[in-house]
């Protein structure tokens, strides 16, 4: 990507984002390290970092088309799986040691049907992921992340105790507090790091091991802190969807002249604006509190549009946004009517929001600039 | 004070050059492979036009459409959904939706008092209610595009097309000429597709009256009565060419740009 920054430690970020195995990551299958893949981040990577193996986000970067595996999809499908899959197909995620699939959407839940029963894996796990975030819930999903923890530690002949899993839960924790420092120098009115290049970096997060990610992520917040960026936007603005995880997609928008300061995503604020509760008595209850309730929701999870609507009116405030751009991948259910009803209420809050529809691969890059351009004008930018 | 505004669509290149707030040319080309070039030749053809030497002649210029960023002699350039909106409210203030119909897009934009974009919709990715889908059954139908639109207006019972795909469209165009219905309800049937699709785009940013049409396809009289059935309000009529709304908007701009209004 192209990017001002000097920093060595963000051209790694750079580098990992734009590629699935990474050096810090090869390095770690060479020492005979294990990685575990996991598609969404309702699943808690600190049950597999405490079994002493890497979690790795499923994202299918790098692929260029679905020829291998459109046979098994539709042609209403999201695009996400569709590569995905494509890449599973074609051995790109050969190494990885293992899966953990949830019941996201029914898009990616095929891929765990499409992936057990054609693509020989020795360890591929399913959990269900409740629809509603009460206490009750709560309740199934701590027995849905014991069972994970028990197959996890069985397969891998680890035993996951409660010190293990304190210590990758306050590891994560850690990652956590650094990545919103990042998000915290973006407040500053010429932001010394763009949307595009944080979005790298947070990618990157969900590709190495935690600790070399937290140094060097240390490494880079030395570095910007203090500093300035040019300053040369024409507006601020947050950008809300699901999995976003192409930084080039946010360069075009920042080409235009939109700074990106801030997000409501998962491969973004929401993954760390809210710390697991280390004080907790049962580290599995506090795993589930909170994944399922605790940190922002996405819009599978029914009943939460109001508290979704506010995390975004807020993080406005807070970053002092212009504007703000929704994203959805074309055919997502989860997403189809949340953007009609975010807009209605940034509406009444006073935010204008441009809506845009995405493939899975950035394309389309014409009519896209357009859209941004107009938006930024009606703001009179 | 002399400004010109270029908009190099998909389709068509346009150029209009005002005096004072007025136009006194304007040019209508079809684009060509090379945006640079539908630019210069559209730009050249309106300066000869009004009756000026050269581009130097003009005081400033503002490009729009596809190709805006390839205006090479453009002192800046402003999107075609903030220009079409200037145009049309320039052309009619009392405008308040603005549905423009290019060459490969469709756009619906509702506007303040001074012309400005309130919101905007745009289709994706998609040939459905463009000038693409038109010259498409045109071409199926026989019928140029002209035909098109006074074919419609004479359809008694309109055919029913689901599809909004201009492909699918298409074989469904094709399946009922083999069933022998009448082909001007076929093509008031194609109109009353689009103009349901153009509907749901209306109500996505509000319908607000006045509303008028913009764009090549803004010609299209069957398309126009098709909407006002849809919408059930008047389509306001423009007293200019609704094709260069466009390079009236890029104009003005320009105007406004000399004047140091923004």
């Amino acid at each position: 990507m192209e990017t001002n920054l000097k920093s060595k430690a963000f051209q790694e970020f750079s580098n990992a984002a734009e590629t699935l195995v990474n050096p810090v990551l090869q390095h770690w299958k060479d020492q005979g390290g294990k990685v575990i893949g996991y598609f969404c981040s309702t699943v808690p990577e600190e049950i597999i970092t405490a079994a002493g193996l890497t979690p790795f986000r499923m994202r299918a970067t790098g692929s260029t088309g679905t020829e291998e595996s459109d046979a098994f999809y539709s042609s209403i499908n999201c695009s996400f799986p569709r590569h995905c899959f494509n890449q599973v197909l074609t051995g790109d995620f050969k190494f990885l040691d293992g899966i953990v699939c949830v019941n996201s959407c029914d898009h990616v839940r095929r891929i765990y049907d499409n992936w057990k029963r054609f693509v020989p894996t020795d360890f591929i796990e399913m959990m269900s992921l409740p629809r509603k975030t009460g206490p009750d819930q709560v309740g199934w999903y701590t027995d849905e992340l014991a069972m994970l923890k028990d197959k996890v530690g069985k397969h891998f002949g680890v035993e996951i105790t409660d010190d293990r899993l304190w210590k990758a839960i306050k590891l994560h924790n850690e990652t956590r507090r650094l990545q919103k420092k990042l998000y915290e120098l973006r407040k500053q009115e010429k932001p010394p790091i763009t949307g595009a290049e944080t979005l790298a970096v947070m990618v990157a997060g969900t590709a190495m091991p935690k600790e070399q990610y937290n140094e060097k992520l240390r490494e880079l917040l030395d570095e910007l802190s203090g500093t300035e960026g040019p300053g040369s936007h024409r507006a601020r603005l947050l950008i809300v969807g699901g999995i976003l995880d192409d930084p080039a997609y946010v360069k075009v928008i920042e080409d235009q002249g939109g700074l990106v300061v801030t997000d409501s995503t998962c491969f973004g604020s929401r993954l760390i604006w809210v710390e697991v509760d280390e004080n907790a008595s049962d580290p599995v209850a506090a795993l589930a509190q909170y994944y399922l309730t605790d940190r922002p929701s996405c819009p599978r999870m029914y009943g939460e549009h109001d508290n979704r609507a506010q995390y975004v009116i807020d993080m406005c405030r807070e970053f002092n946004c212009d504007g703000v751009i929704g994203e959805r991948l074309i055919f997502c259910d989860s997403w189809l009517v949340e953007h009609y009803m975010l807009g209605q209420d940034l509406k009444a809050a006073g935010i204008p929001m441009l809506k845009l529809d995405r493939e899975y691969l950035t394309s389309g890059i014409g009519q896209l600039r357009t859209r941004v351009q107009a938006f930024l004008e009606t703001m009179g930018r | 004070m002399l400004v010109g505004g270029c908009d190099v669509g998909s389709a068509t290149g346009k150029a209009v050059v005002m005096k004072d707030g007025e136009i006194i040319s304007y040019v209508i080309i079809p684009s060509t492979t090379k945006p640079e070039v539908t630019a210069r030749t559209v730009m050249d053809e309106a300066i000869e036009k009004a009756g000026l030497s050269s581009i130097d002649d003009l005081d400033y210029i503002v490009g729009t459409g596809y190709g805006r960023l390839k205006v090479p002699f453009a002192n800046e350039n402003i999107s075609e959904i903030t220009c079409h909106a200037r145009g049309a409210h320039w052309l009619s203030p009392t405008v308040r939706t603005v549905v423009d119909i290019g060459g490969q897009d469709c756009k619906v934009m509702s506007i303040d008092e001074k012309g400005k974009v309130l919101e905007f919709v745009m289709n994706d990715r998609c040939a459905a209610g463009t000038g693409r889908f038109f010259e498409a059954m045109a071409r199926v139908l026989d019928c140029g595009l002209e035909g098109l639109s006074s074919l419609s207006l004479q359809g008694k019972n309109p055919s029913t097309i689901t599809s909004q795909c201009s492909v699918f469209a298409e074989s469904e165009v094709v399946t009922l000429i083999n069933e022998g219905m009448e082909l001007v309800d076929i093509v008031a049937g194609l109109h009353n597709s689009i103009a349901g699709r153009l509907n749901s785009m209306v109500r996505k940013v509000g319908l607000v009256e006045d509303l008028a049409l913009t764009g090549g396809c803004a010609k299209n009289d069957g398309l126009a009565k098709a909407l006002e059935e849809k919408l059930g309000v008047a389509v306001k009529k423009l007293p200019q060419d609704p094709q260069i709304a466009g390079a009236i908007g890029a104009a003005l701009i320009a105007e406004e740009k000399l004047n140091g209004q923004s």
